[in-house]
């Protein structure tokens, strides 16, 4: 710290003060311990199950049955990931939820960050039905059947659309987006408009490439949700083709677990090792491509949390 | 210019208003035709049809014809376009299928939504009763008892096989039943106990033939390995029932009672000739009795009636139980793969422990089956779709066809002498293991939807020996008789719900308590009055005072 009469001219400048390690107390150390400790817990809680599955996953049946797996497989084969996979109609469902996904999501974020936007001007007429009709949808819903009938009607059956439309925007999100927006200082919008950007031009120019840790945040939670949804598709699709994985995986194990016995299956080796660890094998198929992505936009996730906090 | 004092927008009551007078237009569009009587003329739905359809006559459309049906695709055989079946009943009916594939995962619940919205395909098969009570009150269903004059196939079967009594489970209060069901020549029974029979033969004990030769079998086994339970039984869920939910079924059947899964809340006592409630019987007691001894002895493990089917698996696989609840599937499939490793191990499903009730077999004698959509009556193909449906569904041919597909290419022989066997190539179930072709894959016959019921031969050519062997055991059996038919209405039956479901929790935990000897059996007095302060006896009258007023209208 330069003190005011170290600024008077004619005095040469400080040298800068020897570096002073303070050294943590030993009250810090120890919770720092125990905080590894603790920490080191819940991560091998949380990892213990999906290190289970995807040992389960290799593992063969025999050892499954047994409940001998835990950690590593036993009895390491792939006949189920074979047996799945060897499945062009898994694929083609797996080609299904990549489309829906990009497509949905790619719609859901330009719906999203236009009402969003438009609703962070608090100078807009009607700005509050506006918000009204949004909330409105978060608490009422017309119900299942009224839903399908007016998807039915317009003619969105067996088309993307089905999925894509009624599900685009997300309240929460759009909510979370409009805080953020009005976060931003309106004075640079001001300055951009002195400059002779139109709105869209502010929009496009200014605004979203501030925004950036939100739509990223925003791009991953409508991706995972549109990639793990099955119900939209489930209801609105009545060809095989057009489901998504995850229907197709769901059925796969209602079929496998043949719950109350009534299982009308093969009675072939290959079945009874598929129906022992499908569960296994579905869950580390449809977690893989998350988990692969989740590294790079991992970062906005974490700042993207507390976005929508009150700022003081 | 606005002049002043013009109303630009409307006042808060004005909009209520509005939307209310909107709201009722809205409802009233939305009103269905009436579903009341439907006309019996059917002059007008005879494209397509055949003019002279009987019994054995193979049905082909006049002209070729495509019908919408909602087809569950099982996982085991998922659907397929381009299997044989489809192709080659085209040729012999001149009927295509226009298919709604729904997922097996949550078939029900689709088709509870299509039929919701007035949107579902005309055939609606795989519909287990009482399901279809659901879609009636909505008009959204036929009455299919006003159409069996169509389906000879169909009425022949129940004349031949006498099914009359089963048929009337299915009535509705109005007399008529609302689906279609599976016929079966005979009750099929495939459950029973699975042992092994390996220490049988170490322990020189005979295979039990009585409930009591099995609790003399499960104290020999005990006093040869003490450390372990001889029976730990799975099944547990879903419910009805307390948990080891089949055996108690099984028990049920040999005491002359409902429990476990068959469990139903109303027993038709003959002798008295009226309803009682099952959770009171003395007969259900006994099944508890039963179980309490097997657990305080420790011959039963009591986590059968908590634990999940693979801990119950697992034990059997480690060698650690020698008895446990199966069915002939679960035999070739699970049991007997499991104690492979074990040497020398082997596993039989015994015949049914013979109860109290003597040598008798429960059940009945229908099965799943095919909703009509109301909207197919005013189809002008209506009459060439029921004689379609017959045939398919209920004619010998058709049967044989759906279930083993063509002569000469997935199969050989006659079911009715026993020369029938599969092609060479071509496997199903355990029978030809060593064939490439799956039956169900790569043909799709025998197809969950479309291949089920049918006389006791054509069930018979699906069984390995071993199975046939308990199949001629079990059909020697009596069948009883089924009790009389006690619909309820709808209000009557939204009332029953309420107290079904109140009745069944308490059933369900009382009975458990007491097989686990949580709770004395010499509170069962007190248990049943219990029983009784939860509406017992109020459910009872009402299904009583339903009896009799079905019996008086219909005779």
């Amino acid at each position: 710290m330069v003190t005011i009469s170290e600024l008077r001219p004619g005095r040469k400048a400080p040298t800068p003060p020897t570096r002073i390690r303070i050294k943590p107390s030993r009250g810090y150390r120890v919770f720092q311990a125990v905080n590894a400790v603790i920490l080191i817990g819940v991560v091998v809680v949380t990892l213990y199950p999906f290190v289970n599955i995807l040992a389960q996953s290799f593992s063969s049946e025999s050892a499954i049955r047994q409940g001998t797996v835990n950690l590593i497989p036993h009895g390491f084969n792939l006949t189920t990931y074979k047996t799945v996979m060897k499945d062009s109609m898994f694929w083609r469902n797996y080609r299904n939820t990549v489309e829906y996904t990009v497509v949905a999501t790619l719609i859901s974020m330009v719906l999203t960050t236009c009402y969003a936007y438009v609703l962070s001007k608090h100078q807009l007429k009607g700005r509050g039905v506006l918000i009204g009709i949004a909330v409105f949808t978060m608490f009422f819903n017309g119900g299942l059947i009224p839903n399908y009938v007016l998807v039915s009607q317009l003619g969105l059956r067996n088309t993307i659309w089905a999925i894509v439309l009624p599900n685009a925007i997300n309240v929460f999100n759009l909510l979370v987006m409009k805080a953020f927006f009005e976060s931003l200082p309106s004075e640079l919008e001001e300055a951009a408009a002195v400059d002779g950007l139109t709105t869209y031009g502010i929009l496009w120019r200014i605004v979203l490439p501030l925004s950036k840790a939100v739509i990223a945040t925003m791009i991953l939670f409508y991706a995972v949700s549109f990639w793990n949804s099955w119900f939209s598709a489930f209801l609105y699709m009545d060809r095989s083709e057009l489901f998504p994985v995850t229907v197709y995986l769901r059925n796969l194990i209602a079929g496998a677990t043949g719950a109350g016995g009534m299982n009308e299956g093969t009675s072939s080796d290959t079945a009874l090792q598929v129906a022992a660890n499908v569960q296994a094998v579905t869950v580390v198929l449809t977690v893989i491509p998350i988990l692969t992505l989740y590294p790079f936009i991992q970062k906005y996730f974490v700042s993207g949390v507390m976005l929508g906090a009150v700022k003081g | 210019m606005n002049a002043p004092f013009t109303k630009t927008t409307l006042s808060r009551r004005q909009a209520l208003f509005g939307a209310a007078g909107l709201a009722a237009l809205a409802v009233a569009g939305c009103s269905s035709s009436s579903s009341g009587k439907h006309s019996s003329d059917l002059s007008g739905n005879r494209d397509g049809a055949m003019a002279k359809y009987g019994v054995g006559d193979q049905f082909k459309a006049t002209a070729p014809l495509t019908f919408s049906i909602m087809v569950l695709s099982n996982p085991g055989y998922p659907y397929d376009a381009k299997w044989p079946f489809w192709s080659e009943l085209t040729k012999r009916t001149n009927v295509s299928f226009q298919p709604t594939v729904v997922p097996l995962s949550d078939y029900n619940q689709k088709r509870s939504v299509m039929v919701g919205a007035g949107d579902a395909p005309m055939i609606i098969p795989k519909t287990y009763h009482p399901a279809e009570e659901a879609y009636i009150a909505s008009g959204a269903i036929l009455p299919v008892s006003d159409y069996l004059d169509l389906m000879p196939n169909f009425q022949d079967k129940v004349a031949k096989w006498n099914l009359q009594s089963d048929l009337d489970q299915l009535r509705e209060a109005d007399g008529k039943f609302y689906l279609l069901p599976g016929l079966h020549q005979d009750v099929w029974t495939d459950y029973s106990l699975g042992v092994r029979t390996d220490i049988l033969q170490k322990l020189n004990l005979a295979v039990p033939q009585t409930w009591d030769d099995v609790h003399a079998m499960l104290r020999a086994m005990k006093a040869a390995y003490p450390n372990q339970y001889p029976l730990s039984d799975r099944w547990s869920s879903p419910g009805p029932g307390p948990g080891a939910n089949r055996l108690l079924a099984s028990l049920g059947d040999s005491y002359g009672t409902y429990a476990g899964w068959n469990y139903q809340h109303s027993w038709w006592d003959s002798a008295s000739g009226k309803f009682v409630y099952t959770g009171a019987m003395d007969q259900y007691k006994q099944v508890l009795q039963y179980l309490n001894t097997l657990v305080s002895e420790k011959l039963m493990d009591p986590e059968s009636l908590t634990q999940t089917d693979d801990q119950a698996k697992q034990k059997w696989a480690n060698g650690q139980t020698f008895v446990i609840s199966t069915n002939a599937q679960e035999v070739v499939n699970t049991l007997r793969k499991d104690i492979a490793h074990i040497p020398g191990a082997t596993v039989a499903k015994i015949p049914l422990p013979i109860g109290p009730a003597g040598a008798v077999k429960a059940g009945t004698r229908l099965e799943n089956g095919v909703m009509i959509s109301s909207k197919a009556r005013q189809s002008k193909n209506f009459v060439a779709m029921m004689q379609f449906i017959d045939w398919l569904w209920y004619s010998d041919a058709g049967e044989l066809f759906a279930k083993w597909g063509i002569e000469g290419t997935t199969y050989t022989g006659s079911v009715d002498d026993g020369t029938f066997k599969l092609a060479p190539d071509v496997t199903w179930a355990g029978l030809n293991p060593s064939g490439t072709k799956n039956l169900q894959v790569v043909y799709g016959f025998s197809n969950g939807v479309f291949a089920y019921g049918g006389s006791t031969k054509l069930l018979d050519s699906q069984f390995p020996p071993e199975e046939l062997a308990f199949q001629n055991v079990m059909n020697s059996r009596r069948t009883l008789p089924l009790p009389p038919p006690h619909p309820l209405t709808a209000d009557q039956r939204e009332q029953a719900t309420l107290w079904e479901t109140n009745l069944l929790d308490y059933v369900d935990q009382q009975s458990a308590k007491f097989i686990l000897g949580q709770r004395p059996l010499s509170q069962w007095d007190q248990y049943v009055s219990e029983l009784k302060g939860r509406n017992s006896d109020q459910y009872i009258n009402l299904i009583n005072t339903a009896y009799q007023n079905y019996k008086k209208a219909h005779g």
